[in-house]
């Protein structure tokens, strides 16, 4: 019966769609969805001098980054995500979740953690979700400026990724807190005190605050994507969980060898492929990038050596120096990944 | 499952406020994009959702609804249900898909601009997820046109009509950037979550799904109210940031972010529902005319909302709002058909015998008002002259609305004002008060008319209109019964 309804016909694609070809769903519903980038007279239809028009010419339309690319509608996630399969994805990641902090609290893991690790995440580990927090803000607004739908809706999907690890850690503080008897650690107002004063956070908080203020899109992208970014995933998925694992917190490593595994690989993916793009249409686009991350270094620096510096006093832990040098050692590699 | 239930652990996964002091907080929360109305940060602070809602849900709830409404498109797309619809319902839902689906996701960047500069955590995560959720409506609600594009040339403007200058596409993105795209984060918040979401898209879309559901358009009925399903979750970041407002003495502000926004969705849905409800949806599958639809979802629910947070009503609601419910909508239907080449839908008149009838039992006094219009209307298209029946001008445009100025009469002057050595035009007073009131929102835009008379449009005539528009013949719209009503006329007059 199907068969009898089906046609031979090529797919009439959208007007607008300029190749050959026909798009895939996920191009259908991306291409050519921000009407309003280069729009004139203005970004939006409102008074050209209105000032969200102006923050968006001023930091959009003439950011030197987006400038110097003429077509911004050919970019590719490079998952090909629409929302659908955004959500279909993230569903069984957390039901993974769910299943490994189930399997753990059943064998009455928290109870078995012992003090001294306790002490230990209390000051150097559960403050992450303040600036895991500033990570999703950051993500979100690279989201609205970016030039193309294409590139928007990564930064959504990293934006919302960013969100899934800090509730996850919200939710161990305060199991944690419950099962272990020590109420401070789902404390919010002691966590953000320690995020606010602690002293190896304060490198990451600054590096945090200044890059919320990078709002010229090309800053943002590569103060966010090239430092900030890499240098923070490293440090908590990857240097954290190695010493979480250490410890016997089996929990820990495994979520955040999760994060890893899979939301940290999509934003590396789109990183190093927004650069290619960017660079490869751009003339001038991989000096500005690499004048950038360069800018921004120091204070990506300064926060890895803070939070380093923390990390090492957990038990049985390398030291400061070590892991300050494999996080900029990740860091530089995911720049020369991105061929800069 | 884990052991602690959501209320354990929600305070913990939203309480990520804290106070800059690497940088100054106005430029990490600027006021031209986050726009505090001088209330200090740490008093934002208690912004508390009514709707509690974590990542993992989120991600588990989305994906089992994408996959209903997914799987009704793939069984529809088997069959010809599209083709057996009734026309004048189509165009219905063309000039739904032709305003609404990009927009919605340009309402993301909305969302995205809370998410970033909003006051606090929790409002940034709940707008996080409007974020995703308008992500979700944009794609879901084009993915069907797009899948329609094949039987229906009209369907490509679900993607064409927001890069266009067609007059309604102009009006549509007025409103929504306004609202939301090119608004700052607790204005948004006040008028896309608090006026607009719980307000009008109730009306277009439980309305609309009412309807799709008695015409048989199980699609369009599915997608639209599960989308409303979102809409109810993300547009309760209204009430907290209100609450914020008036608990911090900014009730005034709050008053004048709402009256503005009411009156100017009001004049887009007006339009859009109003035309689809009352003449382009079949008379049998009518569920409630716009008027009743209004003062049910808008008018009783507006008021019941309104009195619980101790706001007053718009200061317009007596004097204009209530008496354009029984004219707005079939005055700018009227000029809606007329001007039908400029539309990307295929306007049905709507007023055969039973529906002049039907339109008269909702609208007493409609005969006299707009009946006789349609009386010409008839005879000329009776007697072969389909030509008179078509404009040769433009219509008169407000400045504020972008929308053809319409009224009670004929021949009653629009309202007039100078700014800056600027003529301007504003269909009510109320449209004037809100230009008047925010004048750095658009003192320089043009509207259509502005544009022909500076010489944008060439050449200067219907047909330089139709291209500067981007309406092309195949897509430029015509009656949608081919006339049969205006025969019916005939066969009821013999």
């Amino acid at each position: 019966m199907i068969a009898t309804t089906k046609s031979r016909k090529r797919k009439q694609p959208w007007s607008l769609w300029t190749e050959r070809r026909v798009p895939s769903e996920y191009e259908a519903v991306t291409y050519k969805f921000h009407n309003h980038f280069r729009n004139e007279p203005a970004p939006f239809e409102l008074s050209e001098d209105w000032a969200i028009n102006v923050f968006y010419k001023t930091n959009r339309e003439q950011s030197a980054l987006v400038a110097a690319v003429e077509d911004w509608e050919g970019y590719r996630d490079t998952r090909a995500y629409t929302y659908r399969r955004y959500v279909e994805d993230q569903k069984d990641r957390e039901v993974y979740c769910d299943n490994l902090i189930d399997e753990f609290e059943s064998r009455n893991h928290y109870a078995g953690l012992a003090p001294a690790w306790l002490d230990f995440i209390g000051d150097y580990y559960l403050p992450v979700r303040f600036p895991g927090h500033g990570a999703q803000m950051s993500s979100v607004y690279i989201g609205q400026m970016a030039p193309s739908a294409f590139v928007t809706n990564t930064f959504y999907f990293q934006m919302a990724n960013e969100m899934r690890r800090v509730q996850r850690q919200a939710y161990l503080a305060q199991v944690m807190a419950m099962d272990t008897g020590r109420p401070e650690l789902a404390d919010s107002d002691r966590t953000r005190a320690t995020w606010t004063g602690g002293e190896t956070w304060q490198g990451l908080r600054e590096l945090v605050e200044k890059q919320l203020c990078a709002y010229d899109f090309g800053e943002a992208f590569a103060s966010r994507q090239l430092v900030l970014r890499p240098i923070f995933d490293h440090l908590f998925n990857t240097e954290f969980a190695r010493i979480a694992d250490a410890n016997g917190d089996g929990l820990l490593a495994m979520l955040h060898d999760d994060f890893r595994t899979y939301d940290e690989v999509y934003a590396v993916e789109n990183t190093e492929g927004f650069v290619r793009y960017a660079v490869d249409r751009g003339e001038g686009n991989d000096a500005l990038l690499r004048d950038l991350t360069a800018r921004w270094l120091p204070l990506g620096e300064k926060a890895a050596r803070g939070i380093a510096e923390g990390f090492a006093r957990a038990p049985g832990a390398d030291s400061a120096e070590a892991i300050v040098g494999r996080t900029l050692e990740a860091q530089r590699a995911l720049v020369a990944g991105c061929g800069l | 499952m884990p052991k602690l239930q959501r209320h354990d652990y929600y305070d913990t996964a939203r309480d990520m406020n804290w106070s800059f002091t690497y940088v100054p907080e106005e430029e990490a929360f600027p006021d031209a994009l986050s726009k505090s109305f001088g209330i200090e940060n740490e008093k934002w602070w208690g912004w508390d959702e009514p709707y509690k809602l974590t990542y993992r849900e989120y991600v588990h709830n989305q994906a089992g609804k994408d996959a209903g409404i997914y799987s009704i498109r793939s069984t529809i797309a088997r069959s010809n249900m599209y083709d057996k619809l009734d026309e004048g319902w189509k165009s219905a839902v063309k000039a739904h898909y032709g305003a609404i689906p990009v927009p919605e996701y340009l309402a993301s960047i909305g969302e995205a601009r809370m998410a970033r500069f909003g006051r606090a955590a929790a409002w940034r995560n709940m707008a996080s997820f409007g974020t995703l959720d308008e992500c979700r409506h944009g794609q879901a609600q084009i993915y069907f046109p797009y899948c329609l594009t094949d039987k229906d040339p009209q369907m490509d403007w679900a993607h064409k009509t927001v890069h266009t200058n067609e007059w309604a596409a102009i009006a549509a993105r007025s409103l929504f950037d306004d609202m939301f795209t090119a608004n700052d984060a607790v204005s948004t918040a006040i008028q896309l979550t608090f006026t607009f979401e719980t307000g009008f898209t109730n009306l277009q879309f439980l309305g609309m799904s009412a309807d799709a559901l008695h015409v048989g358009d199980i699609e369009f009925g599915a997608l639209i109210s599960s989308i409303q399903t979102d809409e109810a979750r993300h547009s309760q970041q209204g009430e907290p940031t209100l609450k914020i407002l008036v608990e911090n003495g900014r009730e005034k502000e709050a008053q004048k972010l709402v009256d503005q926004m009411f009156w100017r969705s009001w004049r887009i849905f007006g339009l859009l529902t109003g035309f689809s409800m009352d003449y382009y949806t079949p008379l049998e599958h009518r569920t409630m005319s716009f008027k009743e639809f209004m003062t049910e979802w808008i008018v009783r629910q507006f008021v019941d909302q309104f009195k619980d947070l101790g706001m007053d009503l718009p200061w317009y609601w007596e004097e204009h709002f209530l008496p354009e419910l029984d004219w707005y909508h079939h005055a700018q239907h009227l000029g809606v058909w007329f001007w039908r080449p400029t539309v990307w839908w295929n306007p049905d008149a709507g007023v055969s015998p039973d529906e002049r009838d039907w339109l008269e039992a909702k609208y007493p006094g409609w005969n006299d008002r707009f009946g006789k219009y349609w009386d010409v209307i008839t005879e000329n298209v009776r007697a072969g002259r389909i030509d008179k029946t078509y404009p040769e001008t433009l219509p008169m445009v407000c400045n504020c609305c972008q929308l053809p100025v319409t009224g009670t009469a004929v021949g009653k002057k629009p309202f007039t004002t100078m700014h800056n050595g600027r003529k301007l035009t504003f269909c009510s007073e109320v449209c004037q008060w809100v230009w008047e009131s925010q004048p750095e929102r658009y003192d320089t835009h043009l509207s259509v008319v502005d544009r022909f008379l500076a010489g944008h449009i060439q050449p200067p005539n219907l047909e330089g209109a139709l291209q500067y528009m981007g309406i092309t013949p195949e897509v430029a719209g015509n009656d949608a019964d081919n006339y049969a009503w205006a025969h019916q006329m005939r066969q009821a007059a013999e």
